[in-house]
């Protein structure tokens, strides 16, 4: 029989939510297990192994030292997969990217002396695909354990995932959610990516646009709709720093 | 026809939903509240039911054409395995309006017509439908206008509010045998009868959307105005969300989905709402979109609805129900807005055509969604890209296809994909594709190995009429990949049971580079044939590439046509190409004097059914899976989105 793949889960700037997606995968773990071999894992295992084929990757790159250890990670991982926000666009992370580093730094910790210790030497916050290449993204904040399945099942049989290019508004339309722009809220779902259900409008709140925008926010027709609604221009605007503080619309193949 | 009306009351109508319910031989589903608007959902007590709702945000077509709905369940460990999976429980559903109704009529036809969905049927055998005749109209409704505000057909029973009683005409057989078993109701009188007609007259003042415009008179209005600057002013706010062709009872397009289990052992086939307002509906796997501009989706939405479906069904497929008009958020959707402001524009100008009608035989009735097994008996790999499959159906029964036909071919995991048959028809259940890896299903199938098990649908379109071309010269032009069908019908006409029906035979051949000829076996053997003219050409070929042919577009091949074979007027052309060389071609064709009657083209666009029902392949009215992949160009060409 074929070897097994061996898996890597790594972690950089983030909440970890996205690895505990994973973990929370319960009996399916085991299936998980059956047609991989799970050699670091820090969230769930001591062990760790720097043979692997396949990395994936969660979390944002704010520093040198995380930048150099990305890329050993490119180095050893045949593919790389980015999961969730924070690692797919930067996600939460990028917010802080609205001041400079030291601004940041001065904010947090005061007057506090951290000149040459690494681990407070940070830059603007970056995604990883601004780093290394990415070969495959799992998208969300957190990823939805459907789509994580997905795209570990295409790396398995060498195609590429089926990931949406279509806004969340198809998905919120198939669960038959009152619209929150009917409700007198407003939401980032007709130019953000599908994949995650329409989970948020489906719960009552709307879209923040965690699995990044496929349209502009500055276009004619979101102007449009803002004006009928009688929302401002600067309201859109700061709902989209949530994720997507600096970022263009995603490209064809993220 | 004279209905039977009975009438119930009140309170013995919640009697007989709460019967239905405790009795559980049916899903009870009934109008509901959600928030400030209504929804279809099972009951759980009739003091849920809400009927003198306006509207439901979803129409009840997610219980025909569920929003994801599973078709297909497969094995990826045994070598090959799947079963259709339909289940489906007996189910009422209660306070559908006449609208809805309507539009549930209208898809049966869609879906009933030629080859059935299966899965659409059975749900619609396993429901009962009780109609509710409309009391409170919502904000966008125009169904007044439409007609669609009342029904004589389509339900089981159909209540009308006439006070304390609710009046029931009963629509079917299954209706009536339903109230016999379940509720108490009394026979209608006269003066019930007259207040179902008050109770439904009260309801006309209450729309406040009206067509200025009849609704007979929405197709000569759009056709007239196909290049309006209309759709490019709406389409530049359009945000292409689809949220309009996702809550309308008329729009029933949809996608087809691979999903396979993590421990990789088996999956499934799901189909799931897509909308032609999407771009990604019409891309295939060059990365080339059909409809590309937004204000070609925007138009083609409300060409489908107006003229499209009409030619073909002989209703408007608008229902006015205000759905769309209602979720679309820069409110661009909406039917009667549009035909309202289209109505100050004249419709005298020249109608064209949009619409091809041809009905072809139906080779498979009922069985749409599950592909035979076949065995991958060779492979040949012409170069990198390009791999010839020879196949075998496991069921050894012909496959029984005309040459231009193709059947779609599954590897389960990967999807579904089609492709050209290119050997000529015959008695045997061996035939042969090639296919090019660009995506998911053609890089797998090009690392299957011989023995491998795929399956088969088809064959499916319509193939060529080779009996309409006996006695004719035949000039074949073909680039890339267009061989493929092409070789099949040349072969059959090369045969020496089929040679003498025809005339001359003139081939053309092109393709990018030397490597990329292929079928380079059956050239050669064309070549030898005297009264056959084969010619061949690259568009181009570097000094290490052995090539002693012409090198050139195909297009520099005209001028080799041997000029004493061609008598125009009684010479077919067929030509099979990458879209770029239609354009190109025909002109040449045209020059050398061949009526457009004559020339007939293979068209390629993205596919899911094959069998005219996910609405993926359409070029304007036309549905390519059914009606083509072989078009005359004569026809052809009154549809703008054709080339
Ligand atoms: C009538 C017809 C005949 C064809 N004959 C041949 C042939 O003989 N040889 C050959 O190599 N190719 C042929 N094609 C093109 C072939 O179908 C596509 O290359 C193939 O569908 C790509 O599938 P994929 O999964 O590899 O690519 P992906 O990009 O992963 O496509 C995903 C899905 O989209 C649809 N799709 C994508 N591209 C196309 C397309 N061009 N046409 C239709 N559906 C598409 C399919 O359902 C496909 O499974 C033909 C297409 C049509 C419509
Ligand atoms: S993407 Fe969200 S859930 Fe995932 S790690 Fe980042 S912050 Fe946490
Ligand atoms: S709630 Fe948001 S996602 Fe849902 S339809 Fe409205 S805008 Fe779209
Ligand atoms: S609805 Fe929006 S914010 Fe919520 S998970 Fe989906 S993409 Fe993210
Ligand atoms: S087009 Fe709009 S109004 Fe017409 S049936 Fe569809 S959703 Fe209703
Ligand atoms: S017309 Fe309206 S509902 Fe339809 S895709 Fe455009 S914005 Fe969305
Ligand atoms: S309608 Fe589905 S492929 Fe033609």
């Amino acid at each position: 029989m074929k070897q097994k793949p061996r898996v890597a889960v790594f972690d950089f700037a983030d909440c970890e939510g996205c690895e505990l997606e994973i973990a929370d995968l319960e009996e399916e773990v085991l299936d998980l297990l059956e047609i991989a071999d799970v050699v670091s894992f820090r969230e769930v295992m001591k062990e760790h192994s720097d043979d692997y084929d396949i990395a994936i990757v969660e979390g944002s790159i704010m520093r040198p030292m995380d930048e150099k250890r990305l890329r050993s990670i490119r180095n050893h991982a045949k593919i790389l997969v980015a999961l969730g926000a924070c690692a797919t666009m930067g996600g939460v992370n990028k917010i802080r990217n609205q001041w400079m580093p030291d601004e940041v730094i001065k904010e947090v910790y005061g007057d506090t002396n951290l000149k040459g210790n690494e681990l407070f030497d940070v830059f603007q916050t970056k995604a990883l695909n601004e780093v290394v290449p990415v070969d495959y993204y799992v998208h969300g904040c957190p990823i939805d354990r459907d789509e994580f399945k997905s795209v570990i099942t295409a790396i398995a049989l060498g195609k590429k995932p089926d990931i949406p290019r279509y806004p969340v508004c198809v998905e919120c339309k198939k669960n038959e959610n009152i619209c929150q722009f009917e409700l007198g809220s407003f939401c980032l779902g007709p130019i953000t990516r599908a994949g995650c259900k329409a989970i948020c409008p489906t719960h009552n709140s709307p879209c923040e646009g965690c699995r990044g925008l496929i349209k502009k926010a500055e276009t004619d027709c979101v102007k449009e709709v803002l004006e009928r609604y009688k929302l401002s221009y600067e309201d859109i605007r700061r709902r989209c720093t949530m994720y997507n503080y600096g970022r263009k619309e995603c490209s064809y193949d993220e | 026809m004279k209905q039977i009306v009975k009438t119930i009351t009140k309170k013995d109508f919640s009697t007989f939903v709460n019967t239905l319910i405790k009795d559980g031989s049916y899903d009870v589903v009934g109008v509901q509240a959600k928030g400030k608007c209504y929804v279809f959902d099972t009951l759980s007590s009739a003091e849920e039911l809400r009927l003198n709702y306006d509207v439901t945000i979803l129409p009840p077509k997610k219980y025909f054409l569920p929003q994801y709905e599973m078709l297909l369940k497969f094995s990826l460990q045994k070598p090959y395995e799947a079963k259709e999976t339909i289940t489906d429980s007996p189910r009422i559903i209660i306070g559908v309006h006449p609208y809805d109704i309507i539009a549930l009529e209208q898809t049966d036809r869609h879906y009933f017509d030629q080859q059935q969905d299966n899965f659409y049927k059975k749900r619609r055998e396993n429901t009962l439908i009780i109609g509710v005749d409309i009391q409170n109209v919502s904000e966008r409704s125009f169904a007044a206008s439409m007609n669609t505000n009342t029904t004589e057909t389509g339900f089981d029973l159909l209540l009308t509010d006439i006070g304390t009683s609710y009046a029931v005409t009963i629509g079917s057989e299954k209706g009536e045998k339903l109230l016999k078993k379940y509720a108490t109701v009394k026979d209608a009188s006269s003066t019930d009868l007259t207040k179902i007609k008050t109770a439904r007259n009260a309801v006309l003042k209450k729309y406040k959307q009206k067509m200025k415009i009849e609704k007979k008179d929405w197709s000569s209005l759009l056709v007239a105005n196909y290049e309006h600057a209309i759709w490019e002013e709406h389409a530049d706010v359009c945000m292409e969300c689809s949220s309009c062709t996702m809550v309308c009872p008329t729009c029933f397009c949809y996608d087809v989905k691979e999903d396979v289990s993590l421990n990789l052992k088996q999956g499934n086939r799901t189909r799931t709402w897509d909308g032609c307002m999407l771009k990604d509906f019409t891309k295939v796997g060059s990365g080339e979109v059909f409809r590309d501009e937004v204000k070609e989706r925007y138009r083609h939405r409300f060409f489908r609805k107006g003229n499209y479906l009409p030619a073909r069904y002989g209703f408007i497929a608008c229902v006015g129900c205000g759905r769309c008009g209602s979720a679309c958020l820069p409110d661009i959707a909406d039917p009667c807005n549009l035909i309202n402001e289209l109505a100050h524009f004249s419709s005298e100008n020249d109608p064209g055509k949009y619409f091809i009608k041809e009905e072809n035989e139906v080779l498979e009735k009922g069985i749409i969604h599950l592909p035979r097994s076949a065995t991958i008996k060779n492979i040949t790999h012409f170069n990198e890209l390009d791999s010839l499959f020879e196949i075998e159906l496991d069921d050894k029964k012909p496959l029984g296809h005309k040459p231009g036909q193709f059947v779609e071919i599954s590897v389960f995991g990967y999807g579904e994909a089609p492709f050209g048959i290119s050997t000529p028809p015959g008695n045997t259940p061996i035939f042969e594709i090639m296919v090019r890896q660009v995506g998911n299903v053609t890089k797998k199938l090009c690392s299957l190995q011989p023995g491998d098990k795929i399956g088969i649908r088809g064959p499916l379109g319509n193939g060529f009429d080779t009996k309409s071309f006996e006695g004719k010269t035949l000039l074949f032009t073909s680039g890339g990949t267009g061989m493929v069908p092409m070789r099949s019908i040349i072969n059959h006409v090369l045969n020496p049971k089929e040679r003498n029906k025809f005339k001359d035979i003139i081939i053309l051949y092109g393709a990018k580079r030397p490597k990329e000829i292929t079928f380079m076996d059956d050239v050669d053997r064309w070549k030898k044939i005297h009264d056959v003219q084969c010619e061949l050409t690259v568009d181009r070929c570097e000094p290490s590439e052995c090539w002693g042919g012409c090198t050139g577009l195909i297009t520099t091949l005209f001028p080799k046509i041997q000029a004493d074979k061609l008598d125009s007027k009684n010479t077919i052309s067929i030509v099979i190409g990458p879209p770029v060389m239609y354009k190109f071609v025909i002109k040449c064709l045209q020059t050398l004097g061949i009526p457009d009657d004559n020339i007939y083209v293979s068209l390629e666009r993205r596919m899911k059914c094959g069998v005219a029902k996910c609405g993926h392949c359409q070029i304007n009215g036309v549905y390519v899976c059914k009606e083509g992949p072989v078009f005359n160009y004569a026809q052809l060409k009154q549809l703008p989105e054709a080339f």
